[in-house]
């Protein structure tokens, strides 16, 4: 792909970001049947964003439920100062944050478990895919984060440094970082994955 | 290598496309001029690759719509929910409330603490009573706590309370079992080597038991297992010492100096009475309470004086109360029944009179009028003892009582006493038991020798008996003895063949020896 043609291409997003505002401000006037509409725009990013940064399937529908609740709740207070994905990003972060922070807190009420080694060998019939989400599944959070929203999302440095509410050299150091981290899990399956 | 970090972290922004024109010039510059670089790029491009297409997306979930807004139905629903708010609500309450109990009154916590405490303090306080006073301190007492620190508390239990000082110098005080038993007569023996005179025993024996209520003032307890002690006894004890020790002094000072080392003593009675006075200033309103859970020294003020009105007047109630006991005990009852109202002539209005005691159901009945047949009974007295004797081992058994006739004779009418019947006991005269054992011992004894003295008449010395053993080991003893009887008398008989030299010095020797033992 080339880079510069990339760069050319973010222009569209301020047609929905006036969509969404327009929408946001007949809510705000009174009519909820609106905001359906606003679910039905942004749920799938939303469930998807929950998706790769938990790397968990069980819990997506109901973190994006959770989401939208508290966007219901607080949408009358919007200012209109950010995107209103960003601010629906950041929420959604938010929650996946707290939930791995309590699945932490209930792990240490559990039973250990043996941990099984993740890339012990690798037969011809291992899917490549599974490895590589299991490399990046063993990120921490502060990696992970950036660098899903970055290569599958296609975030710009600057929204997921919105999203994040942290400095985008930050972004661009974790998103480096990131890489490193997965270039050395990845290391003794070089060949396999053909790095 | 911290450049091409850098270097590759811009790399890695490169790939995304987030670099600014200026480091995309530097940067496409760099790796073009070097091999490293480009392998990285290289590898990072494929790596990006690689997490794009491993990381799938996730599926489609059809019902999300309704079951969003069936929640955001029941959350709505349930917002104004005043049960949700009643626990924080209340909690909310509650707090103001303290708040602004507490604003009003800042020193409640404070007071609500020294109210307990004082409350605690006088739990313990209640009721002390000097623990020495019960002991009954003689002067004998008195003088061993002087001398030896330890006072008597309970002779039953041979219980102590000693006083002392630890090796940091500071006193303490135990109650508890005395270990070993001091000597008796100190005092006898201390007056007994000073070689007092009447008069001088009599004036030493007051000035002892001058002390013996302030001492028994100085240790109170009380029935919640408090002992308070006050920290003047340690200076009374040592108080008592040093007048007993002036006036010892002061009428037998030969004698004083004998047992007591005269370098040990630099006081006389004055500076003993100032002493006095020095320690009378001091105030004993302060106690030390020892309690089961807290030791504390509190203000207390003990008054003797009135303890006493008190023991004396309790002495007095209880004396009374023992008396009234007793007129108690005495039950009077009338016999009040059909027959005695048809009968006014009779004597059946006359009274009991009953005597409980622990052990004793008397029933007197000397007023009553009962009419026994006169019969010649034999006197019970002189055979009693044969009684006795012949029933003390045999089962006691209790014959059927034989119908009492009560009443005058055209009024007869008869009642059985019946007694309860008690569990089978056999009563046994010990001494009876052992008179008959020694009977039987000594006819076996009696035995036993006979038939020793048949067997060694006969020859037959070699079977022994356990008696005969003995008296078998008596003779070898016999002779034993004899042959040391001959030998000492032998060596008596050599010793005096040697020289008088020898003689005299050994005397001598041995003198000097019983000197030596007499000092």
């Amino acid at each position: 792909m080339d880079y510069e043609q990339k760069e050319n291409m973010q222009q569209p997003k301020i047609l929905s970001l006036d969509d969404d505002f327009s929408l946001i401000k007949r809510f705000i006037d009174g009519d909820e049947q609106v905001f359906s509409e606003l679910v039905k725009r942004h749920k799938e990013k939303v469930r998807n964003i929950i998706y790769i940064t938990l790397s968990n399937t069980d819990a997506v529908d109901d973190i994006a439920q959770e989401v939208f609740i508290t966007v219901y709740r607080h949408l009358k207070n919007f200012r209109f100062e950010s995107q209103y994905t960003t601010w629906l990003y950041r929420i959604t972060i938010n929650k996946c944050k707290d939930y791995l922070r309590k699945k932490n807190i209930r792990s240490i009420f559990l039973p250990l478990k043996e941990e099984e080694p993740v890339f012990e060998s690798v037969n011809e019939d291992t899917d490549i895919k599974e490895i590589v989400r299991n490399a990046v599944a063993n990120l921490p959070d502060k990696l992970r984060i950036p660098l899903v929203l970055k290569d599958l999302e296609g975030f710009s440095y600057q929204e997921i440094a919105d999203t994040m509410e942290c400095e985008i050299g930050t972004v661009k150091s974790r998103i480096f970082r990131a890489r490193e981290a997965l270039k050395k899990i990845l290391k003794p399956l070089e060949k396999e994955l053909m790095l | 290598m911290k450049k091409l970090n850098t270097d590759i972290e811009l790399l890695s922004a490169y790939i995304d496309g987030e670099l600014s024109p200026a480091e995309k010039k530097y940067i496409e510059e760099k790796i073009k001029s070097s091999l490293e670089l480009q392998k990285e790029l290289s590898d990072l491009k494929k790596l990006k690759e690689l997490t794009t297409f491993s990381l799938d997306k996730v599926s489609e979930s059809p019902f999300f719509e309704t079951r969003l807004f069936a929640n955001l139905n029941n959350q709505t629903s349930s917002k104004f929910n005043i049960k949700k708010w009643i626990p924080i609500s209340s909690l909310t309450l509650v707090t103001l409330a303290l708040m602004g109990i507490l604003k009003f009154n800042p020193n409640l916590i404070d007071d609500i603490i020294k109210q307990q405490k004082s409350n605690l303090v006088g739990f313990y306080k209640e009721n002390l009573k000097p623990l020495l006073y019960a002991a009954d301190l003689s002067n004998e007492d008195i003088f061993n706590f002087a001398v030896y620190q330890e006072l008597p508390l309970d002779s039953t239990n041979n219980q102590i309370l000693r006083l002392g000082n630890d090796l940091k110098g500071s006193e303490f005080f135990e109650i508890k079992k005395a270990s070993n038993v001091s000597e008796p007569n100190n005092l006898k023996k201390f007056v007994a080597a000073l070689d007092f005179n009447e008069g001088e025993i009599k004036s030493i024996d007051s000035i002892i038991s001058s002390y013996s209520e302030q001492i028994s003032g100085l240790v109170l307890v009380n029935d919640k297992n408090s002992v308070a002690i006050n920290p003047k006894i340690w200076n009374t004890r040592k108080l008592i010492l040093a007048d007993i020790l002036a006036f010892a002094k002061k009428h037998a000072s030969a004698n004083f100096n004998k047992i007591v080392p005269p370098e040990g003593i630099q006081f006389d009675n004055q500076s003993v009475a100032k002493w006095v006075d020095k320690a009378k200033a001091v105030k004993d309103d302060q106690y030390i309470f020892c309690t089961p859970d807290s030791i504390f020294k509190e203000n207390f003020v003990f008054d003797m004086s009135e303890f006493k009105k008190n023991m004396e007047n309790m002495t007095k109630e209880l004396a009374q109360l023992q008396n009234e006991k007793n007129v108690l005990r005495e039950y009077h009852f009338k016999m009040d029944s059909s027959f005695v109202r048809k009968n006014k002539n009779s004597d059946w209005t006359k009274q009991f009179k009953v005597f409980v005691d622990t052990n004793l159901i008397k029933v007197s009945v000397q007023n009553l009028a009962v009419d026994l047949p006169e019969l010649n009974l034999p006197n019970f007295d002189s055979i009693a003892t044969v009684i006795h004797e012949a029933t003390q081992n045999i089962p006691f058994v209790n014959p059927p009582s034989p119908p009492v006739t009560v009443g005058k004779k055209r009024n007869n009418y008869e009642f059985n006493v019946i007694t309860p019947k008690k569990k089978a006991k056999i009563e046994v005269n010990l001494d009876s038991l052992m008179h008959m054992n020694n009977l039987q011992n000594e006819k076996i004894r009696s035995e036993q020798k006979n038939r020793i003295q048949d067997e060694s008449d006969e020859g037959q010395s070699e079977v022994y008996y356990t008696d005969s053993l003995i008296i078998h080991q008596n003779k070898e003893l016999k002779k034993e003895m004899d042959n040391l009887r001959k030998e000492l008398r032998k060596f008596r008989e050599d010793f005096k063949g040697q020289s008088p030299k020898n003689n005299d010095s050994i005397k001598k020797d041995s003198a000097s020896d019983v000197e030596i033992m007499e000092i």
